[in-house]
């Protein structure tokens, strides 16, 4: 109980830093007043790449010993992009506890540590969208059109930022 | 005191392995050299001057030691001389080189940075520091930060930080600072201050197995639930070595001793046991046997003018399996094997039954080392079991009955081990044997008669343990009779060690004396085969079979 109480203590701490202090690139709200560990965030595509233009939904939750553990980030507007998976989970090192990874295949510096927040995450992710990395991809049929077919990638995400607009 | 160190330098002078002796030593003024000879050659373990087993205890005031030579000779503090020496490896010689060949880089990899002084410095001045992971502010007596001195988190977050790591396992031990652009190491002393005992235990429960694990030296007894460890010197001959647990395995692959095989075919033997059902289907449905080296080939291209790979060289048609020379008697006929078309219209050729042959030939041969293989293991786990119940209950029979001490019963122990040396041994030659080149034919005879005489022998020591004392035992026997038994099982146990000895030295060098026998100059290789090896009336195990393949084949011709 009282490693959840510390993680609700710090999650309103920081919703109340973002909208008094609203940063640029995102929105951040509850999707339910109630329950401070679901957070619904708006995602403004980054200017110059392929995203701009487009306003993508996600759903962040939470786990009750957070920060000691990573929230999960998944996208509910269709997404295409080699480090996101069909079901819109998306797939970065600093969203992975450190044990996670017994082949070593991420650095530990570039995993989870509690000192991450919100503000961070989301900014990795709005990163994330304007470099993809496609040696490890969650997608592997985005990450093979986003090396050899380039086009069709493109037109593939043209259509979800359309999409993306049309939901507004 | 100076006398002390007096008899300290004459026995360093003499080499002798002191260490142990010092109290017996010291106890009496009249110092006798020569009683100290006999007193040292009689105390020194037999065989474990190559090894070492480690309990818990041990490992941890090894580790110890390390840490506190390197604490010492670096001028480090221990966690942090305990840090360094994890990152290579519990190898004190491998840190000292790179220590001194570039002290930063080593430094800088294991996030101890600058000098190792874990102080706030930088937030003297203030009265109240921000927290890096929950952001509330605190009096700098609730925080810390790690050897950077520059990351400050509070004490409610860094247990909390500590622990998840703990948890998620051995990464722990290279847990940094929460500030992910920062290296600097969380080091124990912090580690102890902070979390709860249980997670305290964890940590140097994983800093121990690390001690293990990583450590080129050093592994853990492979028997369940053992929690010792041996350290073995390396090069220094065999690899067998006897845990305090009883078990006994070969250090270098973790398996069971068993000499005289190697490592790989001793992997190559627990694979094909392991996967031997799956396979055999497969075999038995997809490829044929070579005709004359029994080796299975499958065939996926090609015409039926089969050539078996090197060493066989076998020319065969794959249709009837016949030499491919008495095959071709009209040339552009190849193709379509008359034999066998003719053979097949007769209905004397069934392929499918033939193909069934010639895998179960294959087969056989395998299950044929394979029970034995098994066979001897399972005499050996009995021979275990039975020389426990003697040593339990039937040598006190045994001294009531011919009112003998146990001392002069000995024999009857020493049997039963060498029963169960012997079956260990006997047993990983037929792995052996399995793995022998078919071609090499004067090594197989050579091997089958070696193997074969010393099985004997075991048999033969077996039967005398296990049926005639039972006889002893069981029915009332006048005492002369039983010193005759124990005359004989004594000379059974002795003649049967020397077998097992010449084979294990035969099997272990290859199996060389018939190299130098095929070249034809046998009798003066006698004379260097095996030095130790006793010899029986006069000849070596060698000789006699070498006389016994020449009258063999002599007699063929």
């Amino acid at each position: 109980m009282a490693t959840s109480t510390q993680a609700s203590l710090l999650l309103h701490k920081q919703l109340k830093d973002l909208t008094r202090h609203p940063v640029d690139g995102f929105s951040a709200g509850l999707v339910d007043d109630s329950n401070i560990f679901e957070w619904s965030v708006t995602i403004i595509g980054p200017p110059d790449t392929l995203y701009d233009g487009g306003f993508f939904n996600a759903i962040m939750s939470f786990p009750s010993n957070y920060p000691c553990s990573p929230p999960t980030v998944r996208f509910t507007s269709e997404m295409w992009h080699p480090n996101v998976y069909p079901d819109g989970r998306v797939c970065i090192s600093i969203l992975h506890a450190p044990g996670d990874d017994p082949n070593g295949y991420e650095l530990a510096s570039e995993r989870w540590t509690p000192v991450h927040t919100v503000e961070s995450i989301v900014l990795s992710v709005i990163s994330m969208l304007s470099s993809p990395n496609d040696e490890s991809p969650a997608n592997v049929e985005a990450a093979k059109d986003w090396r050899d077919k380039r086009d069709e990638f493109k037109k593939k995400v043209s259509r979800c930022v359309r999409k993306s607009q049309e939901m507004l | 005191m100076d006398s002390e160190d007096d008899i300290h330098d004459a026995t360093d002078l003499d080499s002798l392995d002191g260490g142990d002796f010092d109290d017996e030593r010291n106890s009496g003024d009249d110092y006798d050299f020569e009683e100290e000879l006999v007193e040292i050659s009689s105390k020194i373990p037999q065989q474990q001057q190559h090894y070492t087993v480690l309990s818990e205890a041990d490992i941890r005031q090894l580790q110890e030691d390390d840490t506190t030579e390197v604490s010492n000779v670096l001028s480090i503090s221990k966690v942090f001389a305990s840090i360094l020496l994890r990152n290579c490896n519990w190898s004190v010689s491998k840190l000292h080189d790179d220590w001194f060949a570039d002290q930063d880089r080593v430094r800088k990899s294991v996030g101890l940075l600058g000098l190792d002084r874990p102080v706030v410095d930088q937030f003297q001045n203030a009265r109240e520091v921000v927290c890096g992971i929950c952001f509330e502010s605190y009096p700098l007596n609730q925080i810390k930060t790690a050897a950077c001195g520059y990351h400050p988190f509070c004490n409610s977050c860094w247990p909390g930080y500590i622990s998840t790591s703990i948890t998620d396992g051995p990464g722990c031990l290279t847990l940094r600072c929460p500030d992910p652009s920062c290296d600097a190491a969380v080091d124990q002393d912090m580690i102890n201050v902070l979390v709860s005992d249980e997670d305290k235990d964890r940590y140097s429960q994983y800093l121990l197995r690390s001690y293990v694990e990583n450590n080129r030296t050093i592994k853990w007894c492979p028997a369940p639930g053992c929690e010792y460890a041996v350290n073995f010197v390396m090069g220094a001959g065999s690899y067998d070595v006897a845990c305090n647990c009883t078990y006994s395995f070969c250090w270098n692959c973790t398996e069971e001793t068993h000499r005289p095989v190697e490592c790989e075919t001793v992997q190559k033997w627990i694979q094909k046991n392991s996967a031997e059902s799956e396979n055999t289907n497969w075999i038995l449905a997809n490829s044929k046997p070579c005709p004359k080296c029994k080796r299975p080939i499958e065939k996926n291209s090609g015409c039926m003018h089969m050539t078996c790979s090197d060493p066989c060289r076998f020319q065969f048609c794959w249709l009837c399996l016949g030499s491919w020379k008495e095959h071709c008697s009209r040339p552009g006929q190849y193709y379509a094997c008359n034999r066998y078309e003719t053979a097949k219209q007769q209905g004397v050729y069934d392929e499918y039954e033939r193909r069934r042959k010639m895998a179960k030939n294959l087969l056989e041969r395998y299950s044929h080392y394979y029970e034995r293989w098994a066979a001897n293991e399972k005499s050996r786990q009995k021979a275990v079991n039975d020389l426990q119940q003697m040593k339990a209950e039937n040598i006190e029979k045994l001294t009531v009955k011919f009112s003998m001490p146990e001392s002069q019963l000995k024999f009857i122990t020493e049997a039963w081990l060498q029963i169960i040396e012997c079956r260990l041994v006997l047993k990983w030659t037929y792995a052996y044997g399995y793995y022998l080149p078919e071609h090499e034919q004067i090594k197989r005879v050579y091997f089958e008669f070696s193997q074969g005489e010393a099985e004997a022998g075991l048999e033969r020591l077996h039967l005398c343990a296990e049926k005639e004392l039972l006889e002893y035992l069981t029915s009332e026997q006048p005492t002369f009779a039983f010193h005759d038994f124990k005359r004989r099982l004594t000379g059974l146990t002795r003649v049967t060690r020397t077998f097992f000895e010449n084979l294990v030295k035969a099997l272990e060098n290859g199996l060389a004396d018939v190299d130098v026998y095929s070249v034809g100059c046998s009798r003066s290789a006698s004379s260097s085969y095996g030095g130790g090896g006793k010899k029986k009336g006069g000849r070596t195990v060698y000789e006699r079979f070498a006389e016994d393949y020449d009258y063999a084949s002599d007699s063929e011709f």
